[in-house]
């Protein structure tokens, strides 16, 4: 397996997770991450993010248009389990930082190790994966009939297990009111790997399209619901695009804390590309 | 006995049998444009015309989101977790107000919004909501001004927190308060000016009342949320924590019980009618918060005439944004008077963190059911009030949903005795920093949590009380106080208990205040109580 095919795994790593279980690592990561988890949710009761401004991850893959506050910061903590097709199930814990270091902008830090199957590859060993750095700016808020609309510009550093170059990924992110409590999300995806293998494709388009909605009005103030149908192509040439759709909810449990699940699945791809049969995510963040 | 309320009303009945129909003159008023007997096109005509060249802040279209000033008594709010509630319900109000306002729902303002509003202030959130997110189309149509009410927001949410925190001393807590009103001034275009506003200028734009003669039950909520968002400054302002939560116990059962659903509000609760303390303390933040609130009356307004376009709707928001704004009012100076009544910047003597009010005059303000006062005096004795460095000295009492100073210890527990109901007594010892906190029942039984204080009370003249009316939280601050006030050496040290059972004569220094006329409110009044 040469480098690129990691770094197929490093694009799929931008809107999925697959790692298997079984591996020795596994309960080594999942142990971590709970107590990481855990120490938070019960430590910082005072601080975290909304429940309504949704993050990549957290736990769906659609960012909404809302950078974070400006000097306001986050850290984000997810946990999941994959099966993907043919290979075994899999566990990964997912981090990130962010800063709202100018007015409607944000800067991130994100690691994603991981250990087990993924999609798209036979390597099960532990995988520190890539370290990413990004980007959010948001042009506008949604007034009248122009959506929020914002940019994402993500790269990645090749930490990763045999990971070579740096990848990137660009997202346009809009959202917008639907109906009076809703709000639809679409992200539209470039991601790239300059000098790819031959057999892979430099760049990789997709498109998210979410759709949020808090849950529990108008006795409940601290729940949203989430869904989204994603399209994605395939890494490798020759292989077909990729129809993922995925549930999530975030419920408010502290002042500024908010805990995340969600299930995610490739329900279907073409000319065999690697795909996931379910993904489960459970996450947390707080803003402080 | 209830001397204290009846007194100031009785003035004013005297005075307007003297001023006879003079005084019905003064009160009478052509009616304006945005009153009955007006026409849409008289209305119209009358609206303010808004600026050209504004500055380019009013029309971003940007979310402009600032996190909280950095502290560790951020949220401390939650010490007190039911006043954090009671705000969270508050803004759950404020939004599904504005939303249904926007959404062509006004007409089931004071049925379906109101009790679908109601049920949540009676089980508010556990966790402050984001306000954005319940009333998305006001925010989508109102953009600049959800960055305007919410950035003022988050400076009461930081005041309050730094209030209620159990880390910082009272002497920090001063310091960071001012640390917060700067980082709350310097850091948007879109800060609310802290100059005193003319209110009744504000209160006297052709759509003016509507909104609160349409929707009195809605409007009452929205009286109550900043009588709330007023009061609790004094409730907690040099007030140990643990008294902090027994006035909130009493605050907020008026708030839920009372203030809330009061429609006989002549004109919305001003913040030094219910923290004269903190307001005197903190004036600039005083009067940037009666402006949010004015700009809240002025924006229902706006939204509840259905005479106004849609296009004339946001002209008028936007120009009602403009005139609470700092930036227009750069270079002005608190306490001068102006022709242009926006740059009226006079407040009452006294009372730097109010503006001027409907048929006021700096000396001498009106407040309903206790009539006209002057805001530099005892407001039980008449003598000056402590000012400056030695505001401290005041004493306070809370009761009935207002809040008023005194100059001494005894006119504090006799004004308490005075007023019906239940009261709280904040009372200034030989230590700045610590405020012995005192609860008067229904039947005028006073207790407190500081049940080891000592009191002086060797009655005479008022002139003096300062020196013969005192608190102290020991007994021997007690007698280190008589040993230096030779005349004195005779003073009995009174337990709590023998000085909560006392009561003083009727102060010789008390002159009740005269204003011009009875109530400056008279035709205004709709609701009854």
């Amino acid at each position: 397996m040469g480098g690129w095919k990691c770094g197929s795994v490093r694009v799929r790593a931008l809107t999925q997770y697959a790692i298997r279980i079984t591996h020795p690592n596994a309960r080594r990561i999942l142990t971590w991450g709970l107590a990481i988890v855990t120490a938070f949710a019960s430590a910082t009761s005072a601080h975290a993010v909304d429940h309504n401004n949704i993050d990549a991850h957290r736990p769906l893959s659609f960012d909404d248009a809302e950078a974070i506050a400006f000097r306001e910061q986050a850290l984000e903590f997810g946990l999941n389990l994959g099966w993907p097709r043919n290979r075994p199930l899999g566990v990964g814990l997912d981090a990130e930082y962010l800063y709202g270091f100018a007015m409607n902008s944000h800067l991130h830090v994100g690691f994603e190790p991981s250990v087990g199957g993924r999609a798209g590859t036979d390597d099960t060993r532990f995988d520190p994966g890539d370290v990413s750095v990004g980007l959010f700016h948001n042009f506008n808020r949604q007034y009248g009939n122009t959506p929020a609309l914002s940019l994402r510009a993500d790269l990645f550093a090749p930490t990763g297990r045999d990971a070579k170059g740096v990848a990137f990924r660009l997202r346009g992110i809009a959202s917008r009111q639907a109906g009076q409590y809703g709000r639809f999300h679409v992200n539209l995806d470039l991601a790239g790997i300059p000098g790819a293998a031959r057999d892979e494709r430099q760049f990789v388009p997709g498109v998210v399209l979410g759709y949020s909605r808090p849950v529990g009005y108008p006795t409940r103030f601290d729940s949203t619901a989430l869904a989204e149908l994603s399209v994605r192509a395939g890494e490798e040439r020759g292989t077909g695009g990729v129809v993922g759709i995925g549930l999530g909810f975030r419920k408010q449990v502290g002042v500024r804390s908010v805990v995340d699940f969600g299930i995610q699945s490739d329900i279907a791809g073409w000319d065999g590309t690697p795909r996931d049969r379910l993904r489960v995510i459970a996450g947390y963040s707080y803003g402080f | 006995m209830n001397r204290f309320p009846s007194s100031l009303a009785g003035g004013a009945l005297l005075l307007s049998l003297a001023l006879g129909a003079g005084a019905a003159q003064v009160v009478e008023r052509v009616p304006g444009p945005g009153e009955a007997g007006s026409s849409a096109a008289q209305r119209r005509e009358a609206l303010p015309r808004v600026p050209e060249n504004l500055p380019g802040w009013l029309d971003n279209k940007k979310q402009n989101h600032i996190f909280y000033k950095r502290g560790r008594y951020n949220f401390d709010v939650y010490n007190l977790p039911r006043l954090a509630r009671d705000l969270n319900g508050v803004s759950v109000g404020h939004a599904m107000a504005y939303e249904d306002l926007v959404t062509g729902k006004a007409g089931r303002l004071e049925t379906k919004t109101f009790a679908r509003i109601d049920r949540v202030l009676k089980d508010p959130p556990k966790f402050m909501p984001d306000e954005a997110a319940l009333s998305p189309t006001f925010v989508r149509k109102y953009g600049v001004l959800e960055q305007v009410f919410d950035w003022t927001h988050i400076l009461h949410a930081q005041t309050v927190d730094v209030l209620a925190s159990k880390k910082l001393t009272q002497a920090e807590k001063d310091r960071e308060i001012e640390r917060l009103w700067k980082y709350y001034f310097e850091s948007v275009p879109y800060a609310v000016t802290p100059l005193p506003l003319n209110m009744d200028y504000l209160y006297s734009q052709p759509y003016s009342q509507k909104f609160r003669n349409t929707y009195p039950k809605v409007n009452g909520l929205f009286w109550g949320y900043h009588w709330l968002q007023g009061a609790m400054y004094d409730l907690l302002y040099r007030v140990a924590p643990e008294d902090q939560k027994a006035s909130y116990d009493l605050a907020g059962e008026q708030y839920r019980k009372v203030e809330l659903y009061r429609t006989d509000r002549p004109f919305m609760p001003m913040f030094a009618e219910v923290s004269p303390v903190f307001g005197a303390r903190f004036p600039h933040i005083a009067n940037a918060f009666d402006n949010l609130h004015m700009l809240h009356d002025m924006v229902n307004d706006i939204l509840a005439s259905e005479w106004l376009s849609e296009r004339e709707k946001e002209e008028q928001i936007k120009l009602a944004i403009w005139m609470v704004s700092a930036e227009a009012h750069r270079g002005e100076k608190p306490g001068t008077e102006s022709a242009d009544r926006l740059h009226d910047h006079r407040h009452f003597v006294g009372m730097p963190g109010m503006g001027m009010m409907k048929g006021m005059t700096p000396e001498l303000m009106w407040m309903p059911e206790l009539g006209w006062m002057s805001m530099a005096d005892c407001h039980h004795c008449s003598m000056p009030l402590w000012e400056g460095n030695e505001a401290w000295r005041n004493a306070a009492v809370s009761a009935d949903g207002w809040t008023m100073r005194t100059r001494c210890v005894l006119c504090a527990r006799d004004m308490s005795a005075e007023t019906k109901g239940r009261a709280i007594l904040r009372i200034p010892t030989e230590n700045p920093d610590r405020v012995l906190v005192v609860i008067s029942d229904e039947q005028g039984n006073l207790k407190t949590s500081t049940p080891g204080a000592v009191f002086l009370e060797q009655e005479e003249s008022h002139t003096g009380c300062e020196e013969w009316s005192r608190a102290f939280t020991s007994r021997a601050a007690f007698e280190a106080y008589v040993k230096a006030h030779p005349k004195l050496k005779e003073a009995k040290a009174l337990s709590f208990d023998e000085w909560a059972q006392r009561e003083g004569k009727e102060p010789d220094t008390y002159a009740p205040a005269r204003g011009p006329v009875e109530n400056p409110y008279r035709t205004e009044v709709r609701g009854a109580k």
